[in-house]
């Protein structure tokens, strides 16, 4: 099971966030079972869950034009310690550090990035050959 | 997505089944009940499995609504991953939440009969 690594490829389309939330969570429940894990799995794999869900949508969202959007690809790496997940889109750049959602104006927005940070151990974006790539990595409780 | 409604003590009682993300947040913007009307409704979660950023967006927006039309949307019933939502984003400062409909029903009954 180390290093091993699943892609999925999708529309940039919000239709298809159940699909990348659910590969997210089954592929997290998958990386668990090859490990010594008592507790915390749960939390785990709604984390991944949620996150992927979180940034594929920022993905699709952006993706134009909405007729033909740019595919949006997930990959899942299996390594040692810890499972990581990419979301890769081609579309403009964005920022990893926006504001905090002010939370008393009533925001509709904003709050994505903020739960996925919360939830990941580490997050990274980076900007190559015109695609915005978005890194998260989280360790199971091992006991 | 499927959003049923029922009554209890004359509030509606309104209960999402199924995921609230991207995909689905607009069908709830939809509603009639939550977005149109000006009466406070519950907002019923036990049956929501999942709800993202882009769900809770679609809360917040109808509570504001509501509350400029003078009434409320309160929730209830919600499971633990959604409640760790509203955990990390500090949205539980924007909404009166309730551990079952009938507490909540009850308190909008209340707060209704009290304007």
């Amino acid at each position: 099971m180390k290093d091993s690594t699943i892609t999925l490829c999708l529309p940039g389309n919000i239709r298809f966030t159940r699909l990348a939330s659910l590969t997210a969570s089954k592929t997290a429940e998958l990386f668990l079972s090859s490990m010594k894990v008592s507790k915390g799995i749960d939390d785990f794999q709604h984390a991944f869950e949620l996150s992927v869900s979180e940034a594929f949508t920022n993905a699709a969202r952006y993706a134009s034009p909405s007729s033909h959007p740019q595919p949006v690809t997930i990959s899942f790496r299996f390594e040692e310690k810890q499972l990581t997940a990419s979301i890769t889109d081609s579309n403009p750049a964005f920022t990893i550090e926006p504001p905090a959602p002010d939370i008393e104006n009533y925001p509709e927005g904003g709050y994505g990035l903020l739960l996925i940070r919360s939830l990941m151990d580490t997050v990274s974006c980076r900007r190559e050959n015109n695609t915005n790539t978005i890194t998260m990595s989280k360790q199971p409780e091992i006991h | 997505m499927i959003i049923k409604e029922t009554k209890l003590d004359n509030i509606t009682i309104v209960a999402p089944v199924g995921t609230l993300d991207a995909s689905t947040a607009s069908l709830l913007n939809e509603n009639k009940v939550l977005s149109e009307t000006s009466a406070t409704v519950v907002l019923d979660l036990s049956q929501v499995d999942f709800l993202d950023s882009s769900g809770l967006g679609a809360l917040v927006g109808i509570a504001r609504k509501k509350r400029e039309k003078k009434a409320d949307m309160v929730l209830t019933s919600m499971n633990d991953n959604v409640r760790k939502v509203f955990e990390i984003t500090q949205a539980f400062q924007l909404f009166d939440v309730y551990d079952d409909a009938r507490s909540a029903a009850e308190h909008c009954r209340t707060k209704t009969a009290s304007q």
